[in-house]
């Protein structure tokens, strides 16, 4: 067994060797590599069968998932990291050369990719006003309204629209600036040459509005959902108790929604961190990179520029960006909802 | 033509187009002679006069059922090559553009009498005009290629011929599509890499420049131009200078056909795949295209990037000059905004577009300029850029943009090892590029405009429902442009799109402000130019791009 890793350990080291330039083994891409795994593995799987009968069958079991994690996890994040050292372009004859800290370099130094990034902290924050609307419409369609059904379904309908149908809907028709009937209203009030995306400020403003008039019914219905399950007799006791509504809904709606709350917010996280269609199909990332969000800023990267090698890199450190900030998240959400923390 | 020869003619007295019409008059009797004349020869006429009536001019944009019936009747050359369901099972995979609902929508009308014939099936992949560059550079850096047949513009060449991706044209089909009436500019090298031809041409490509005559006529436009103490009468301009002082002048006032307000020159300041970067060229070529000198975006010696010397940057700052007079949000325009929504539709009085800009503006049902509408050469300037000498020089310089050298359709090296696949993908590039065909496309909207010689005859345009004075004025200003001696010929170098496209991202940024001026700007883009130059390998570049320029 030791003997079958070792040489997937040796012939991995011997690509990596060849793609520094080190040496010339006389292959040309990863698939010794993959093809080396996939042998180790039914050498160990049959090594062990052999050798350790019925116990060694166990890790026969465990093959088809380590195998597709390993296809599905380990090999693209280390493909990813090998080319996110490179300088390769795709138009490059040669394709992609070692170029150490280049790219990190290149990064630092890049004031767009800044700007994306502080983009993407004000879209998130955007989250809070979006809880605020869909938790107000959740109580509201949690009341007793005339056509109940059908406003639930109408709230419903943004979410059913895919993003680029609603920037396409929203962002190229609605608002174009000539024509649009959102464009001539606010003509008709007053506002000579509305551009609704010509200005940096308004255009982000925009994008955010578009994004959240798409998700908000997501948030809306997972707290309508925790709403139908609180207990009426809850906030009937305190009616009785003679608390106000405010109170009602501060001391006790509210707190009893935080675990819903806090779930609804942090999957809509994880949704506005992908947040590209809608920038890429509106203002492609314009003006000049103003309302780009580090997705739209990554594609365009590889999209326009056929920067695979900086492209990649860009994403490998979203990527930890992101790990480091949903672990924090998470954190402190524990602490909120944990009644372990709670006095 | 000779330049010589051709400047002689104008300082003669013959004007620029008089002198291009007889080369094409001339052109065109030869190929008559050349073809034969006889009972075959008319019956090619009736089916070239039977497919300009389908729908007709006048008659709104032409649907599936015409390009189906257009495609039934070129399929003469099908037929002469091809036995009936000769190709029954083979497979054939095409990848091109979906833009504007033309290119691939329409190609799949033109092949289904095709297919119904010989019994191959095509699988499409559609690509917008944003994405092209992009997937197409992908498969090629990855080995992936994907498609049997492939749409494609000539700057790619050096991309996929340069590694040995595509099939070289079967001299059966060199025969069967008549290539010898392509424009002289289509001809070799163009489609052909180290000598062997790789591509048939289904478009012509370069910008020319359209303008509103309802503009240019109007009465109080003319008064107030004098009352302003312009010089000169307030006519379609001749200059970059002119258009600049045009589009200014326009602000505040009022659009006659729309009652919208006025506007001057369009320019798309949002970037469109790559494709954006024509638009600033179009402006440059006339200031930074230096007569004698082929080489206008790169130093051939060392490849060091032009866009940022002073032709460029005025270019460049021209455009921010009159960005506060265009049109409210024209920071989110793209070429095709400008073109279809915007002057189509009676926003703007003057654009560079590609040629078939033309054929649309008469036969799209969204063009409501048709009768309104004139064309010339991209303006020129009162003065040019010597890169040479580092100074400018006050002499009337103009230089057409041959932006794009055109589509044509390739057929890739996959189809090599099965001779009857090989035949199939070649028969279909040739129904495509067939000469009938060609022509419908050049007349209606397609995204092509006319490259063949035999487009040129104006009275086949006039029977198909286009006045006299109409076509002459939009053939003639492709004419003119195609054989103008001083030319912008783009380069066929590897990664071409990747400069332009690095190029509109850096000028969008520039657009918005986040330069501090029209230098920085091209500063950026240059600074980006030098590195993609030095991934790719900037002494191969070096000879690619010489070659290229046939130094």
């Amino acid at each position: 067994m030791h003997g079958s890793a070792g040489l997937l350990v040796l012939v991995a080291f011997a690509q990596a060797a060849w793609m520094l330039g080190w040496i010339d083994p006389g292959f040309t891409s990863w698939r010794p590599t993959l093809y080396a795994y996939v042998l180790w593995c039914v050498c160990l799987c049959t090594g062990q069968v052999l050798l350790k009968g019925e116990h060694g069958k166990r890790l026969v079991f465990v093959l088809p998932a380590a195998l597709f994690t390993v296809a599905m996890v380990v090999f693209p994040l280390v493909f990813g990291l090998t080319i996110a050292f490179t300088d390769w372009n795709l138009a490059s004859l040669q394709g992609g050369h070692f170029n150490g800290l280049g790219n990190i370099r290149q990064m630092w130094e890049d004031p767009f990719f800044w700007n994306a990034l502080t983009n993407m902290i004000w879209y998130s924050l955007a989250i809070i006003i979006e809880y605020g609307i869909a938790f107000g419409l959740a109580i509201l369609l949690n009341g007793q309204i005339r056509a109940r059904k059908f406003f639930r379904v109408a709230f419903l309908m943004p979410l059913m629209l895919s993003p680029v149908a609603v920037s396409w809907m929203v962002g190229k028709s609605m608002l174009e600036a000539r024509f649009g009937p959102i464009a001539r209203l606010v003509r008709w009030l007053g506002w000579e040459n509305p551009s609704f995306f010509g200005t940096p400020e308004i255009a982000r403003a925009m994008i955010m509005m578009m994004d959240a008039w798409t998700f908000i019914p997501f948030m809306m219905i997972m707290i309508l959902a925790g709403l139908q399950a609180i207990p009426r007799e809850l906030n009937e006791a305190a009616y009785v108790d003679g608390a106000t509504p405010w109170q009602n809904f501060w001391k006790i709606t509210f707190p009893l929604m935080l675990p819903v709350s806090i779930t609804a917010i942090m999957i809509r996280i994880i949704f506005k961190l992908k947040l590209a269609d809608i920038i890429i199909n509106v203002t492609s990332g314009g003006p000049g990179g103003a309302t780009d969000s580090v997705t739209s800023f990554i594609f365009r990267e590889y999209r326009d520029r056929s920067n695979v090698g900086y492209g990649t890199l860009l994403a490998m450190v979203y990527l930890v960006l992101i790990i480091i900030a949903m672990t924090v998240l998470m954190k402190f959400a524990d602490r909120w909802t944990n009644p372990k923390y709670q006095r | 033509m000779k330049a010589d020869i051709y400047e002689m003619l104008v300082r003669n007295g013959l004007n620029r187009r008089s002198v291009l019409k007889g080369t094409a008059s001339t052109s065109a009797l030869a190929l008559l002679g050349s073809t034969g004349i006889g009972r075959a020869a008319r019956a090619q006429d009736d089916i070239r006069a039977q497919i300009l009536q389908i729908p007709g001019v006048g008659a709104g944009t032409p649907t599936d059922a015409d390009w189906q019936k257009v495609g039934e009747l070129c399929l003469g050359g099908t037929r002469q090559t091809v036995e009936d369901g000769e190709f029954a099972g083979v497979e054939l995979k095409f990848m091109g553009l979906n833009n504007q609902n033309q290119h691939n929508v329409i190609f799949r009308g033109m092949l289904k009498a095709w297919e119904k014939y010989t019994g191959a099936k095509i699988e499409w992949i559609d690509l917008a005009q944003a994405d092209y560059n992009a997937r197409l550079q992908q498969s090629i850096a990855t080995g992936t290629v994907d498609f049997d047949i492939l749409e494609m513009g000539a700057p790619f060449e050096g991309d996929v011929c340069g590694r040995g991706l595509a099939s070289e044209v079967p001299d059966w089909v060199k025969e069967l599509i008549d290539m010898d009436d392509y424009v002289d500019y289509l001809k070799a090298p163009v489609g052909t890499w180290k000598g062997k031809t790789y591509r048939i041409s289904i478009d012509g490509d370069c910008h020319t420049f359209s303008y509103r005559t309802d503009y240019f006529a109007n009465p109080e436009f003319k008064d107030a131009w004098a009352a302003e103490g312009h010089e000169g009468e307030f006519a379609p301009p001749g200059t970059w200078q002119q258009v600049q002082e045009i589009s200014k002048f326009l602000a505040g006032k009022t659009d006659p056909l729309s009652g919208l307000p006025a506007h001057g020159y369009l320019d798309p300041l949002k970037g469109w795949g790559g494709f954006g970067f024509y638009f600033l060229e179009s402006r440059a070529t006339a200031y930074a295209k230096y007569p004698g000198d082929p080489a206008w975006l790169f130093d051939p010696e060392t490849m060091k990037p032009r866009v940022n010397n002073p032709a460029f940057v005025r270019a460049i700052q021209d455009v921010l000059d009159i960005m506060p007079d265009q049109p409210a949000d024209q920071i989110n325009a793209d070429p095709g905004t400008t073109g279809f929504q915007q002057f189509l539709a009676g926003t703007g009085s003057m654009l560079s577009w590609w040629g078939d800009i033309g054929s649309n503006a008469r036969t799209s049902d969204s063009s409501v300029v048709g009768d309104v509408v004139a064309f010339r050469i991209l303006p020129g300037s009162d003065d040019v850029y010597n890169s040479n000498t580092g100074e400018w020089e006050q002499t009337y310089n103009e230089a057409p943009n041959m932006a794009y050298i055109g589509w044509g359709v390739y057929v890739m090296s996959t189809v090599e090892g099965d001779e009857q696949k090989k035949k199939a993908a070649w028969s279909a590039a040739a129904h495509l590029g067939g000469k009938d065909l060609s022509l419908w496309l050049s007349a209606y909207p397609s995204g092509f405009q006319p490259y063949r010689n035999s487009h040129f005859q104006y009275d086949e345009w006039e029977a198909a429902g286009y006045d006299r004075a109409y076509i002459e004025d939009y053939l003639g200003s492709n004419l003119d442009s195609y054989n103008h001696p001083n030319a912008a010929i783009e380069p066929r170098i590897p990664g071409i799109f990747q400069y332009y496209s690095v190029a509109e991202d850096e000028l969008a940024k520039g657009y918005a402000g986040q330069y501090g001026s029209a230098q920085e700007t091209a500063d950026a883009i240059a600074a980006a130019w030098e590195k993609i130059t030095d991934q790719i390998g900037r002494e191969q570049q070096i000879a690619l791009y010489k070659e290229s320029l046939g130094l």
